[in-house]
C-alpha cells in the first residue's frame, strides 16, 4: 500500500479558492526551516507524478469539478489531505448556497489538518501520520 | 481592452490570477476571478485583454447579514497574506462612526503588528520574483529568513499569519518586557539578511539583466489608472496613506517615504526592500518608546448597537492603498460595507503596460505589481492559427521556455 | 488632514456646481453635485490641478430602497492636497443612467464595470459594460443585480 511512496512522497497542491492564509502555510512547509526533504517530500513537477493532493480553500461548484478531473488524473496510489477549517466543512463561508461544502464531498479524504491557517509543522505531521511514518500519541 | 489588436495576433496566453476581491453575492472562492488573457504575434504582445466572470468570492453581502462583531472576524479572512490591516481598517472605519478613540499604547501596539506584516509580505513577493526568474536558491533564503518575521509577529498577535489583534476601542492582547526583548532580538537578527537581499537585487546581474528596464511606466499613467501602492512610488510620485492619512501611531512614529523613479520593474521591487528595512526601524522604535498605560479592552463593555453615519478609513496595505467605506443606518448590522482591495486597481487596469513587451517578461512585470501568490497556476498557450493547445507553468514563460513562432 | 484654505481652494473650483456640502468621516469633505454634471466636475479637478494629481479610489454604489434612488459616490484622491473627497450623485432607482468619465480617468473602469455588474447602474459611454464581469451566470442568467437590497440570492 503505502509502502511504495513511505518514503518519497510528492505533492500537489490545489487552491480551491482560499483566502491564501492556508497556501503560505503549505508553502512555508516546504522552506528549509521545516526541512521536508528529509523525509523526501517535495513539490511535485506535474499532476502525473503526484502521489499526495493537498486541498486549501472552500470547495464551489465551479471548482468542485476541476478538483475531481484533477484527483483522477493522479495516478494509482493517492491520498488527499484537506488543509485548514475551509477545505474541512466551509469555514466561515459555511453555509453559503454556492459551496459544495468541505472537500469530502467531492473527493475521499485521508486526513484532516484543522487550523485558520493550521501552522507549517501540523501540516507536515499530517503528512507522516499519513505514511504511518509517525507514532500518533498514547502509545500505539 | 485592447481586442481590436488580437486580429494580428498569432497566440494567445492565457494566465488565470486569483485575487483578493471580496465582491458579488455571497459566492465564496475566488478561483480564477482574473484571466489575463495575452494576445502575441510572435515573441512581441500586441494585446491584453483582462478577462473576468469566473467565480469570485462575495463578501459584501455576507457583511450585510452579520453583526459588526462578527464582521470583523470575516474581514481578517479576505486576504490571509494582509488580513491585519483589512481588519484595522474595518475597526477603525467603525470608530469613526461611533467615536471610539483607541488609548495611545494601543494605537502603537497596532503599528506594531502592521509593519510587521509589511516585512514578511514584502520579503514574500520578492522570493517569487526570484523563484520565477529561475533563481530557486534566493527564493528559499528569503522564504528562511522570513520565518523569524512570522515568529515575532506570532509572539505579538498570538497566530503567525491570522493575527486577530485589532478589536474596536483598542487591542486583544497586549506585550510584557520578555516578549520585546525577543522581538529586538530578531530584529536584530533580521537586519542584516534585509541589507544584503536588497544589496543582492541591487547589484546581481542575474536579477537586473530580467528587471532592469522592464515595465516602464510613466507617472501620468500609473495615476490617471488609478494604480498604487509600491506601482505609484516606484514612478516617482510621492503618495503614501501612512504619510497622508497618520493613523493610529503614524503621526508620532518617524518614517520616510520611499520614492524611486526610473518606473521599472527593479525600481518596484528595490522601493519594496527599502520599505521593509523601514518597517524594521519603526518596529525597533516602537518597542522602545512603548507609552504605558492598558491597551486591551474589555470586551463586555462594547456596545452591541452602533449610531447611524458613514466612514471612509484608509489604510496603507503592502500591496497598496486599502479602502472600506461604511454606511450604517440602525442596529447591529451595517447597512452597506464596501471594500475596495488594492489589487482590484493595480491588476484590473494595468492591461496597458504589457504591450509591446516580450512574452517572458509579461510574467515579471506581473509579480512587480504584487498579485496574489496563487498565481503560480498553470497558463495555458493557444496557437491561434491552429488552435492547438498545450498547459505551461507560470514559470516556464518567465524563463523564456515557451516557443512560439 | 486638509487646512480650511484647501478646503476653499476646492471649493471655489467646484462652486457652480455644489448643490450641498457634507463631511465623511473622518474629515473627507463631501459635495453633493447633480450626475449629469460628473464628467464636467472631473474635467474641471484635472484641468485645475494637473494630470498627475487625482486618481480615482472608489465608486460605490449604495442601493436607497426606502428613498428610490441609488446613490453613486465617488471618492477622489488630490495628491497634492493628501486628502480624498467625495463626490455624492443620487439616479433614480427605476432609471440608473450616469455619463461615464472612462476617458478622462481610464481607472474609472474597473470601479464602473463592478458597479453596473452588481447594481444595475449604466454608465452611458463606457463600451465596457458587461453582466458577468464578476457575477457568475447562474445568477446573471435570471437578470437578477445581486447587490440591490430587495432581492434575495
Amino acid at each position: 500500500m503505502s509502502k511504495l511512496i513511505k518514503y518519497s512522497p510528492w505533492l500537489v497542491h490545489f487552491n480551491t479558492g482560499a483566502c491564501n492564509g492556508c497556501d503560505i502555510e503549505v508553502l512555508a512547509a516546504i522552506t528549509p526551516l521545516y526541512d521536508p526533504e528529509r523525509y523526501g517530500v517535495k513539490l511535485s513537477p506535474s499532476v502525473r507524478h503526484g502521489d499526495i493532493l493537498i486541498v486549501t480553500g472552500v470547495v464551489t461548484k465551479k471548482a468542485a469539478e476541476r478538483l475531481k478531473r484533477l484527483y483522477e488524473q493522479m495516478p494509482g496510489i493517492k491520498y488527499v489531505v484537506a488543509v485548514g477549517a475551509c477545505a474541512y466543512n466551509g469555514g466561515v463561508f459555511k453555509g453559503s448556497y454556492s459551496i459544495a461544502g468541505g472537500a469530502n464531498k467531492v473527493v475521499p479524504v485521508n486526513a484532516y489538518v484543522p487550523g485558520c491557517p493550521p501552522r507549517p509543522e501540523e501540516i507536515l505531521r499530517a503528512l507522516l501520520l499519513l505514511l504511518n511514518r509517525e507514532k500518533v500519541a498514547g502509545g500505539e | 481592452m485592447e481586442s481590436e489588436a488580437a486580429e494580428k495576433a498569432t497566440s494567445l496566453i492565457k494566465i488565470p490570477i486569483t485575487l483578493e476581491i471580496p465582491i458579488g453575492p455571497q459566492h465564496p472562492a475566488i478561483h480564477e476571478p482574473v484571466l489575463l488573457k495575452v494576445y502575441a504575434d510572435g515573441e512581441e504582445v500586441v494585446g491584453v485583454d483582462i478577462g473576468t466572470g469566473y467565480n469570485h468570492r462575495g463578501v459584501e453581502k455576507l457583511l450585510e447579514n452579520n453583526t459588526f462583531y462578527k464582521d470583523k472576524f470575516i474581514t481578517s479572512r479576505i486576504c490571509g497574506i494582509c488580513n491585519t490591516v483589512h481588519e484595522n481598517c474595518f475597526v477603525r472605519a467603525v470608530e469613526y462612526i461611533s467615536g471610539m478613540e483607541p488609548s495611545a499604547r494601543a494605537r502603537y501596539l497596532r503599528v506594531l503588528v502592521m509593519e510587521l506584516e509589511r516585512i514578511h509580505s514584502h520579503m514574500l513577493i520578492n522570493a517569487i520574483m526570484a523563484e520565477i526568474i529561475g533563481f530557486d536558491t534566493l527564493f528559499m533564503y528569503i522564504m528562511r529568513d522570513r520565518e523569524l518575521v512570522m515568529k515575532a509577529k506570532e509572539i505579538v498577535s498570538g497566530g503567525r499569519v491570522l493575527a486577530e489583534f485589532h478589536m474596536f476601542g483598542g487591542v486583544r492582547r497586549d506585550i510584557d518586557d520578555v516578549k520585546k526583548e525577543k522581538i529586538l532580538d530578531i530584529l536584530k537578527k533580521l537586519e542584516p539578511r534585509l541589507k544584503y537581499y536588497r544589496r543582492l537585487f541591487e547589484e546581481d546581474p542575474t536579477i537586473t539583466k530580467r528587471l532592469m528596464e522592464i515595465g516602464i511606466l510613466r507617472p501620468r499613467d500609473v495615476v490617471s489608472h488609478g494604480m498604487v501602492g509600491p506601482i505609484l512610488r516606484g514612478s516617482g510620485v510621492k503618495s503614501d496613506v501612512r504619510a497622508e492619512d497618520r493613523y493610529d501611531a503614524y503621526n508620532e512614529v518617524p518614517f520616510n517615504v520611499i520614492v524611486k523613479g526610473e518606473g521599472d520593474s527593479l525600481a518596484r521591487m528595490l522601493v519594496r526592500w527599502d520599505e521593509a528595512l523601514e518597517s524594521l526601524e519603526m518596529c525597533r522604535y516602537i518597542l522602545e518608546h512603548l507609552p504605558s498605560g492598558s491597551a486591551v479592552v474589555d470586551e463586555r463593555k462594547l456596545p452591541r448597537v452602533f449610531p447611524a453615519g458613514e466612514s471612509f478609513a484608509r489604510v496603507e496595505a503592502p500591496r497598496g492603498e486599502l479602502t472600506y467605506y461604511i454606511q450604517h443606518i440602525k442596529g447591529d448590522k451595517p447597512y452597506r460595507v464596501k471594500v475596495r482591495t488594492p489589487s482590484f486597481n493595480n491588476i484590473i487596469n494595468s492591461g496597458f503596460s504589457y504591450l509591446r513587451h516580450s512574452i517572458a517578461d509579461v510574467p515579471v512585470i506581473l509579480v512587480s505589481y504584487d498579485p496574489c501568490i496563487s498565481c503560480m497556476e498553470r497558463a495555458i498557450v493557444v496557437d491561434l492559427k491552429n488552435g492547438t493547445e498545450k498547459k505551461v507553468t507560470f514559470r516556464d514563460i518567465a524563463m523564456g521556455k515557451v516557443r512560439l513562432r | 488632514m486638509l487646512e480650511v484654505s484647501e478646503i476653499k481652494e476646492i471649493e471655489d473650483i467646484l462652486a457652480n456646481y455644489i448643490v450641498k456640502k457634507d463631511v465623511v468621516k473622518p474629515n473627507r469633505p463631501a459635495f453633493y453635485i447633480d450626475a449629469n454634471n460628473i464628467r464636467d466636475v472631473i474635467a474641471l479637478l484635472k484641468q485645475r490641478l494637473g494630470d498627475e494629481a487625482i486618481y480615482i479610489s472608489n465608486i460605490v454604489g449604495v442601493d436607497k430602497v426606502s428613498d428610490g434612488v441609488i446613490e453613486v459616490n465617488y471618492f477622489i484622491h488630490l495628491i497634492p492636497f493628501s486628502n480624498t473627497i467625495v463626490i455624492k450623485t443620487s439616479i433614480p432607482r427605476d432609471n440608473p443612467k450616469i455619463p461615464s468619465i472612462i476617458d478622462l480617468l481610464p481607472g474609472a473602469y474597473s470601479g464602473e464595470c463592478e458597479t453596473y455588474d452588481l447594481l444595475g447602474v449604466e454608465f452611458m459611454g463606457n463600451k465596457y459594460l458587461r453582466r458577468g464581469f464578476f457575477v457568475p451566470t447562474d445568477v446573471t442568467s435570471k437578470n437578477i443585480f445581486p447587490l440591490r437590497k430587495d432581492v434575495k440570492v
